[in-house]
């Protein structure tokens, strides 16, 4: 079979690559290893009756112009019409609803801190003066830095004069923030400990870093300059929808079609071979898979060694378990009964998600793991059985390989770290879970193909971001390797469910 | 009364390397030192009878040797005996030297690893060509993003003319230097916990960050760039104790006519009418000058003598959001006997250079780990020299004076810094019983202890939250950003107050830049 492109993974990024490839007019064949598309944006059901909507669930930073682009709302695709709040409980106190509705906010600061009230609104005053241009570099490819490149002067140019239209202050504000730990940074702005924690959380999950870890406050910078809604029926829906797109487009979703190599000749990529022994043919191959499973599918040799080299060393050890809850009855928190909460984050203090990140250096188990809580089934009742709730924890900070291996009591004794940290905050936690089923780094590499489990595809840390994602010689999504893409959140601008990569990528592929 | 051209506040080395350089150039300068003894953090002092201590800095690495030249120093008295092994014992009897013949370290390595010992010097060569490319950084004012004036844009062209002399793999390797962990680095070249410990920590030295912290990695450049006599990653003993080093450039000093006076604390800078015009002792004199150039931490100097009233709001919130907190202590012993290691018994060259308690990249981890939370390390970081054995001038004969150098100890201990003073003893013996598990009869040789905790370094030393950078050295208080963007060249808000101590551009260590760059500035725009 020949095709014009190949595109190596089914996940939420493969998908965006190939139905803008489709709606180019090219041919295009998406090959999925899993029996279901969406990798980690995928629905699984867990247990009997019920299912989660993804390994990951935070869709508030998909990107705007792949719904334009890819008109995902008329192929079914609704941004939810709640503000996208979360929770965070508190052992003594009322807790605290994160929210991007400035009047909630207020409403929420005010009895517990009036100077974090008139400190918010400031903060959020200078996110929004930095919002066009953060904005600016993750919807842009990352700058070109190869010798000699005229375009690639241009457009740093054109960088440095939007950098510098914000101004000496605010200039030099982002140039400071970015290196910081987000300890600092949140904790120049606010007092409220509880506040500084659940703002600190995005920046530091998913990576070998705690809140004092130097370089932090960039992803804080990041995810709260992309965030807006979320969607409607979880990543599952997105993935529903980029899915249809693509088929209308022309393209051919393959399932349970597990690439075992790329196929080389004469320094082109020509397409590639599936386990089952049958070989596809393309001008193009773009892999959505991570770099180093690429890596494993490139005959030896067919990369520069240096190359080869560096993306053995690229940084992907995974930290994140999940635990996924059938819960009889509703998730209700103990200081707050009387409200539910689609999502919610666990861990009081800075210190606590310190101490939460300080096992995993050493291959030890957390004692009390920062968990982030989601409950899909809220808005999305057919995820559970009646009567019942889908509540999915992601669990920060588990080591891939714990000291001494995943033996079954290992796992159980994660499990019930989570369940009495949860039990820190809800009552008769036991009496709830109908089911549970655990994952951990080692399982989410197994099940879903991802090198360490890093659910980034890559950790989020300066010096594996922009033009070093994942390597100079292939951040702008070609690879020195004649017809091969990269197309995944190995790329810039990296993980999480934005549809960025697959974005950029596509564009790129196309403009050649 | 006098009128002095300028009074600098503060007899370190970099204040004292400022005057020299503006006392040169014909001002009238004259230094004022709280202290009965020059040097600030750069002294000596017979702190028990016929041993000297380096109190506080201890190696002699990163003096610029333009300043030795241009400040003549040798003549004054600076004499540097360099020290050519860092050694590191380890808790099961094993060590590892590395020396400054390539040979014999990569026998030591091959011990560890046939592939590290192979690939070392390598990695030496990788670190001397990046050294290459930070070097002049630290020897010019940093270049301001923001500014377009000519002069800054000619910086700004020089740096980045430089940046495209370098192929794509050294720029690669540049930006993971300024952005990973030190050990994350050093994972990337070698297997052997052994080597990667000990290298690893320069990354750490000063900092509150632990070896695992983004951000540490390019500190491992500053150990290539100490250079005595031209030789990339040579470190040294100022003879007759760190103290001779300020010791001489403040007779330089006075031999360009600067008056030098210690014993004279100062109480407050004076700023009238929006001008600093000079300063007040504790004791009531007023002294006149045309500028005055402080050369202690940018917290002292600003929130401290000046007053945070004389200052725009903007840079009072910077001043007070500039981080210093101190993770550093110092445990200075008299002994009455050569030091013996368990692991390499007697005496030998592993003797004469510094000495690593560093057994492995999670002991380092650990040690910081505590140190998060307000804890001192129950088993710390030390660095340990015994410059006895090379200058027998500082120890009579047969006896050795010891200095560890000490990490984690937080200025912010868990319940208030204050509580330091209860504290210093336990420290003390934390440090002394980790050192004892190497070296077994250490405790019954000692004759003196001094034990020095962030808490003291303030109180004693001047130096604010015993910071001993005179401020973190993280990436965003480096170059334009030190102390605060704006405010990197040496110029303050308050016209005809300067600042030229550690605590502005290149900052940290007995560098001599900060001063010198601070005259030269101060001169090249005829402030004074």
């Amino acid at each position: 079979m020949s095709y014009d492109a190949l595109v190596i993974g089914g996940g939420h990024n493969g998908l965006t690559t190939a139905a803008l490839l489709g709606q180019a007019g090219r041919r295009v064949a998406v090959l999925e290893a899993r029996p279901v598309l969406g990798g980690l944006a995928a629905r699984d059901e867990f247990a009997p009756g019920f299912t989660t909507p993804g390994l990951l669930q935070d869709t508030t930073n998909l990107r705007g112009a792949v719904v334009e682009q890819l008109d995902l709302v008329k192929h079914g695709m609704r941004f939810a019409d709640a503000e996208p709040n979360v929770f965070a409980p508190q052992r003594d106190g009322r807790g605290l609803v994160l929210s991007r509705n400035d009047v909630h906010m207020q409403a929420e600061l005010d009895p517990v801190s009036q100077a974090d009230t008139a400190a918010w609104l400031d903060w959020r005053a200078s996110l929004g003066r930095l919002r066009p241009f953060v904005q600016r570099v993750l919807n842009e490819p990352p700058p070109d830095t190869a010798p000699g490149s005229i375009r690639g002067k241009w457009e740093l140019a054109r960088t440095g004069l939007a950098l510098r239209r914000l101004g000496r202050r605010d200039m030099t504000e982002l140039l400071r923030v970015g290196p910081m730990c987000v300890a600092d940074w949140v904790g120049e702005w606010f007092e409220t400990p509880l506040l500084k924690s659940l703002l600190a959380g995005p920046a530091v999950r998913g990576g070998w870093v705690g809140p004092w870890s130097p370089g932090t406050a960039a992803n804080l910078l990041l995810h709260e300059c992309s965030s807006g809604r979320s969607v409607a029926s979880g990543p599952a829906g997105l993935v529903d929808a980029l899915a249809a797109t693509a088929r209308a487009a022309g393209c051919e979703l393959r399932t349970d079609a597990r690439v075992s190599k790329v196929l080389v000749s004469a320094g082109w990529a020509r397409g590639v071979e599936l386990e089952d022994g049958e070989t596809l043919h393309a001008d193009v191959v773009a892999a959505s898979c991570d770099p180093r499973t690429l890596l494993g599918l490139m005959p030896r040799g067919a990369l520069a060694l240096h190359l080869e080299e560096q993306l053995g060393a690229w940084r992907m050890r995974g930290t994140t378990a999940k635990l996924d809850l059938a819960w009889r009855g509703e998730l209700r928190f103990r200081c707050r009964p009387d409200e539910v909460f689609e999502r919610a984050h666990v861990g009081e203090t800075l210190d606590d998600l310190e101490r939460a990140y300080d096992p995993v250096k050493y291959g030890e188990l957390p004692q009390r793991p920062h968990l982030e809580i989601h409950v899909p089934s809220i808005r999305a009742p057919y995820l559970a059985t009646e009567g019942h709730q889908v509540v999915s924890i992601l669990v920060h900070w588990v080591p891939l390989d714990v000291l001494g291996g995943w033996t079954d009591e290992r796992r159980a004794e994660l499990e019930r770290a989570v369940l009495a940290t949860l039990g820190e905050y809800v009552d008769d936690v036991a009496e709830h879970v109908v089911a549970s089923r655990l994952l951990t780094p080692r399982d989410i590499e197994r099940t879903y193909g991802l090198t360490g489990g890093q659910v980034q595809h890559g950790e989020h840390a300066l010096d594996q971001l922009l033009h070093m994602r994942p390597n100079p010689s292939c951040s702008r999504y070609a690879t020195p390797l004649a017809g091969l893409y990269l197309c995944g959140a190995g790329s810039h601008p990296g993980g999480g469910i934005s549809c960025g990569p697959g974005q950029l990528a596509a564009r790129a592929i196309l403009e050649v | 009364m006098t009128r002095w051209d300028a009074i600098i506040v503060g007899g370190g080395h970099n204040g004292l390397v400022c005057a020299a350089y503006l006392a040169r150039a014909g001002r009238k300068v004259l230094v004022l030192e709280r202290r009965h003894v020059l040097g600030g953090a750069a002294v000596s002092e017979e702190l028990y009878p016929g041993f000297t201590f380096s109190v506080c800095s201890y190696v002699v690495s990163l003096l610029r040797p333009w300043i030795i030249r241009d400040l003549d120093l040798t003549r004054f008295g600076l004499q540097i005996i360099p020290l050519d092994c860092s050694f590191s014992p380890l808790p099961d009897g094993r060590s590892l030297a590395r020396w400054s013949d390539a040979e014999a370290t990569r026998r030591e390595i091959a011990a560890f690893s046939q592939r590290d010992a192979e690939r070392y010097p390598e990695f030496g060569k990788t670190m001397a060509q990046m050294a290459r490319f930070v070097k002049p950084l630290i020897d010019s004012p940093a270049p301001d993003p923001w500014s377009l004036k000519p002069r800054n844009l000619a910086d700004l062209w020089r740096t980045a003319g430089r940046m495209r002399e370098m192929n794509d793999e050294q720029r690669r390797i540049l930006t993971k230097m300024m952005t990973m962990s030190a050990a994350d680095f050093l994972d990337e070249w070698f297997e052997s916990d052994v080597l990667k410990a000990p290298m690893s920590v320069s990354g750490i030295i000063g900092t509150y960050l632990g070896v695992r912290s983004p951000g540490t990695a390019y500190v491992l450049l500053h150990h290539y760039m100490g250079e005595i006599d031209g030789a990339f990653r040579s470190w040294g003993f100022s003879k007759g104790g760190t103290g001779q080093v300020s010791e001489a450039i403040a007779a330089a000093a006075r031999h360009y006519g600067a008056d030098v006076r210690t014993e004279t604390p100062i109480e407050k800078i004076l700023v009238r009418d929006g001008r600093a015009s000079g300063v007040v002792l504790e004791n009531g004199d007023v002294f006149d000058a045309r500028i005055v150039v402080s050369g202690v931490d940018p917290r002292l100097t600003f929130l401290g003598l000046v007053g945070s009233e004389h200052l725009p709001d903007e840079f009072v919130t910077q001043i007070e959001r500039y981080k210093l907190r101190g993770s550093s202590g110092k445990v200075n012993l008299a002994v009455d006997r050569l030091p013996e290691f368990a692991c390499r018994p007697g005496d030998g060259p592993h003797m004469r250079g510094d000495v690593a308690i560093a057994p492995s990249v999670a002991y380092l981890e650990r040690a910081y780990d505590e140190a998060k939370y307000g804890a001192f390390s129950k088993r710390p970081y030390l660095n340990v020299v015994i410059p006895s054995v090379v200058d027998p001038s500082v120890a009579p004969p047969g006896k050795h004076v010891i200095s560890c150098f000490v990490q984690y100890a937080p200025y912010n201990l868990a319940g208030g810094a204050d509580r330091w003073p209860e504290q210093r003893e336990a420290f003390g013996d934390t440090v002394v019983d980790t050192l004892a598990e190497y070296i077994p009869g250490l405790k019954e040789s000692i004759l003196f202890r001094q034990v020095l905790t962030p808490w003291d370094l303030e109180q004693d030393f001047g130096l604010t939250e015993g910071n001993i950078f005179h401020g973190e050295l993280s990436l965003e208080q480096l170059a334009f950003q030190r102390p605060a963007p704006g405010w990197a060249h040496y110029r303050t808000p308050v016209d005809g107050l300067w600042m030229c101590g550690s605590g502005t551009h290149p900052g940290g260590g007995i560098m001599g830049a900060s001063g010198a760059l601070a005259a030269r500035t101060l001169l090249g725009t005829k402030a004074v």
